[in-house]
């Protein structure tokens, strides 16, 4: 019984200030899971991806109703994404943990020296994964709004043309393999490859990359799922928590000053990174 | 909406034809569909594993006590003794399920539309999908 309520606590810390900073439930599920429940990495793994599924779920669907995220385009590099979270949730089976262990410290000091360095929440690069008030309506993708019948043409929206869809292909499989591997949403990857190498705008990319989180995650959680690399009894207090962790920490972002919470949480990331590479080593 | 109505917007890829888009009410469509979807997916799933959750603590079921794998065989039965695992995997998997049930909504829409080119890739999404499944069950024990 308190290890349940603890674990719903757990979920709901790590969905409330993964949603405060823009990072998703994912990034601190695994870490949360492992290193205080013990948890194997790989079952940490598996329960993080439904966290991911359920609370991009509830986004997404706020987003298309605020016309903020591209349909066209999420679905086109989502179709990548899934083959890369395929691969990277068969090679998760096959890889020891300590690797694993090892690659989710690397993760997490990424995460950890991009949020030092960014000056606003980090929403836009993050899973973001919670319904978000704040957002302003985009209008979305519009065929009627194309010049020519190109691909690129096709998939952009009213005030931007998407470019380099073939890097934004091979970025989302990248996305794809680091999701279904480390348990992540992969927005620290999707976001990054819309905005900077596509072209499409930040809160676009943003809204887009939760979209496609749902496919990303589903398409490893079904291998974690039929290869017994999901517990139940773990998945379910978890994701209560998270999601409502996630719902509460989204409609409080912009009401908060993050930069003391922010600045606590990289020498967090950076200790529990610590702490993982450790157990690797161990 | 737009759609039906080409014409007037050609030329405009700059947002020109985004003013007009912008005076309709409410989302397209096909986007205020999935986001249905998805909405119903996420609610119902959490709602599931929320009874599985009450259920788990009521029986003193511990998270660490290693829950049951995934038996499809066992799903009913377990809903209908109302043991915690049958809800919790009912919901797991509808929560699992919904991103595709979104794609799949949207292979309708496109399809409807006449938008052949996004009906193959939301066709080809739902090909990897039932891949990652095959896969994983011819791996499984």
């Amino acid at each position: 019984m308190i290890d349940g309520l603890l674990m719903i606590g757990a979920g709901f810390g790590a969905g409330l200030f993964g949603s405060l900073l823009g990072l998703g439930g994912g990034t601190l599920i695994v870490p949360i899971l492992t290193l205080g429940f013990g948890l194997p990495l790989i079952k940490a793994v598996g329960v993080s991806l439904v966290c991911v599924i359920v609370t991009s779920g509830a986004a997404s669907g706020v987003y298309l109703e605020r016309r903020v995220a591209n349909l066209r385009l999420g679905m086109t590099l989502e179709l990548f994404t899934a083959v890369g979270a395929l691969v990277g949730g068969l090679v998760a089976f096959l890889l020891p943990e300590r690797l694993l262990e090892v690659l989710f410290g690397a993760l997490l000091i990424y995460v950890a020296v991009t949020m030092a360095r960014r000056r606003e929440p980090a929403r836009a690069a993050g899973d973001d994964a919670a319904p978000d008030d704040s957002v302003d309506s985009v209008e979305p993708e519009d065929p009627a709004a194309v010049a020519d019948g190109s691909l690129a043409a096709r998939l952009s929206g009213p005030g931007y043309r998407v470019h380099r869809i073939g890097f934004g292909a091979v970025g989302s499989v990248g996305a794809g393999v680091v999701s279904a591997l480390l348990g992540i949403g992969g927005g620290l990857v999707k976001v990054p490859v819309m905005h900077v190498v596509m072209g499409v705008p930040l809160r676009v990319a943003t809204a887009t990359s939760n979209l496609m989180m749902g496919i990303t995650a589903s398409a490893g959680a079904v291998i974690y799922l039929l290869r017994g690399g999901i517990d139940p009894y773990v998945a379910g207090p978890t994701a209560i928590g998270v999601f409502i962790g996630a719902s509460i920490g989204s409609r409080a972002a912009h009401r908060i000053d993050l930069r003391i919470l922010r600045g606590l949480f990289v020498a967090i990331l950076l200790y529990t990174a610590w702490q993982m590479l450790q157990r690797a080593i161990a | 909406m737009t759609a039906s109505n080409p014409g007037g917007l050609l030329g405009s890829a700059t947002g020109a034809g985004f003013a007009k888009g912008s005076q309709e009410p409410g989302p397209p469509g096909l986007e205020r569909s999935i986001a249905r979807v998805l909405t119903i997916g996420t609610y119902a799933s959490i709602g599931l594993i929320a009874v599985g959750v009450v259920l788990m603590l009521a029986d003193g079921i511990g998270p660490l006590s290693n829950g049951p794998a995934f038996d499809a065989t066992r799903l009913v039965p377990d809903l209908a003794a109302l043991r915690p695992a049958g809800f919790l995997w009912l919901g797991l998997i509808a929560a699992v399920a919904t991103p595709a049930a979104r794609v799949l909504a949207s292979l309708i829409g496109y399809a409807r539309r006449g938008e052949r080119e996004m009906a193959i890739v939301a066709s080809l999404i739902l090909v990897v999908i039932a891949l990652s499944v095959a896969l994983a069950r011819s791996l499984e024990g």
